[in-house]
């Protein structure tokens, strides 16, 4: 019976928590992100996102800061973003597509394969193909 | 031969042959095709902007180097290095897609998403914008992610001109071009300031990159952005409340109320008859609190979301009311 009342306080707390963090905007004000985030333009797991994020920025500025980000800079980072982008973002720091063009670890075979493609002009991996057209 | 193994043969050929057509097909940069083939007639044939700035990238800064580029072209000078602690992952070695698009908001500028094929990337350029590309120049097996800024284009020489790593003018041939933009799905986008929009954005990107800019931007620059774009797609109910929302935030209370009541009445949306009520208690207007906060009720019926900020509103306003009644006359 205890561990039953306390699930449920809990669970009360937890509720309350989260209606206060999506209405507290502005003075009392309905916040446009949370108008936004009921609505069909943004995707339904988006509105899950939402809750899910107005709990967990310092999480995410953490796992930027294990990144090697500094401390700093992944707080201002993260302030920047919505919440939907902040849940992507935790979502997406180990296997997104990260903009690098450094310089290629490729063995032997991809280094044939790729120069091949870049001649075709599939690809543009080297500097010195010119592709056929 | 017999003529039965005559007739295998010929259908093993024919089969071979519909499979080598589609792999062709497959590997044909079709966009590119189409366009060169038949351009579009309102299409300039060749652009390009040579005062976009380059700023040479160092190892693995693809990100911010295109990030400083497209921010120089719309007249923000800021260095690649600055920008860098912005959006660079050190554990990833280089820049996530979302913190390439907020980092702008930092600057006053919003960047947004442009419509993922090459007509409406060629749009934009022609229209003076340099939008910033995610490229994958290697294979999907062997991945090579690199960001790049496009500057121009020469439909007839088949070529697009991109500020792109360290070659300030990279001539590209547009089907090479498509095969590695392809592989990243397509993904651009535009800086641009809060005043101006894309050429070829569709609304909800334009909607999605406004809301995030309110975040960060000082309420009168969210003001205009949310204005610029609501005077685009009148219908829409986010921009309208973000509209007001900002003015609001910016302390022009009767812009906003103006703004409020306008989307109220357009959409009957209990956040806005909510945000209304709020307004026009604020500016002691409590007959037309009243009116607001009783359809925020109504509404929030079906909206339920909002029912207990309904309630809240609601309440506050009988309270006032009897505030006000209760009080001895002049």
């Amino acid at each position: 019976m205890t561990v039953n009342r306390k699930l449920i306080s809990w669970i009360v707390a937890a509720a309350l928590c989260h209606t206060a963090g999506l209405q507290a905007a502005h003075a009392g004000m309905i916040a446009t992100e949370s108008v936004a985030s009921t609505t069909e333009l943004v995707q339904v797991e988006s509105r899950r996102a939402h809750v899910l994020a107005t709990l967990n920025r310092a999480d995410v500025t953490d796992a930027l800061v294990n990144k090697g980000v500094d401390m700093d800079a992944a707080r201002a980072r993260i302030a920047s973003l919505s919440d939907q982008e902040v849940v992507s973002l935790a979502d997406q720091l180990d296997n997104a597509p990260a903009g690098a063009s450094g310089v290629l670890g490729a063995i032997v075979f991809i280094f044939l394969l790729l120069l091949l493609t870049d001649i075709l002009g599939f690809t543009k991996v080297y500097p010195f193909t010119r592709s056929i057209r | 031969m017999r003529p039965g193994r005559r007739r295998w043969l010929a259908r093993a050929g024919a089969l071979g042959a519909v499979g080598l057509l589609s792999a062709c097909a497959s590997l044909t940069a079709s966009q590119t095709r189409a366009l060169l083939a038949q351009p579009p007639s309102d299409l300039p044939a060749r652009v390009e902007w040579t005062q976009v700035p380059f700023f040479p990238q160092e190892l693995n800064q693809c990100g911010p180097a295109a990030l400083a580029t497209a921010l120089g072209a719309v007249g923000v000078p800021i260095a690649p290095e600055v920008l860098g602690t912005a959006v660079f992952v050190p554990a990833r070695e280089g820049s996530l897609q979302i913190e390439m698009l907020a980092a702008p908001r930092r600057h006053g500028h919003i960047a947004t998403r442009i419509r993922p094929d090459l007509v409406s990337l060629l749009r934009e350029v022609a229209a003076g914008q340099a939008p910033v590309v995610l490229l994958n120049l290697g294979l999907s097996i062997q991945p090579l992610w690199h960001y790049a800024v496009v500057v121009g284009y020469d439909l007839p020489a088949g070529e697009i001109l991109l500020r792109s790593g360290t070659v300030q003018r990279e001539v590209m041939p547009l089907s090479t071009f498509e095969h590695t933009w392809s592989r990243s799905s397509q993904w651009a986008f535009v800086v641009l300031p809060p005043d101006r929009l894309p050429a070829q954005a569709d609304e909800a990107a334009v909607t999605e990159a406004r809301i995030a800019f309110e975040r960060v931007a000082p309420a009168p620059q969210a003001a205009l952005a949310y204005r610029t774009a609501w005077q685009r797609w009148p219908d829409s109910l986010l921009l309208g409340l973000g509209l007001g929302n900002a003015l609001y935030a910016a302390g022009e209370l009767p812009e906003a109320e103006a703004a409020y009541a306008r989307v109220a009445q357009r959409h009957d949306s209990a956040p806005a008859w909510h945000n209304l009520a709020r307004v026009r208690l604020e500016r002691h207007d409590l007959a037309g609190a009243h009116t607001a906060a009783e359809a925020a009720v109504r509404r929030a019926q079906v909206e339920t979301t909002w029912r207990e900020a309904a309630d809240v509103v609601w309440r506050e306003v009988q309270q006032a009311r009897q505030g006000a009644a209760s009080r001895p006359k002049p």
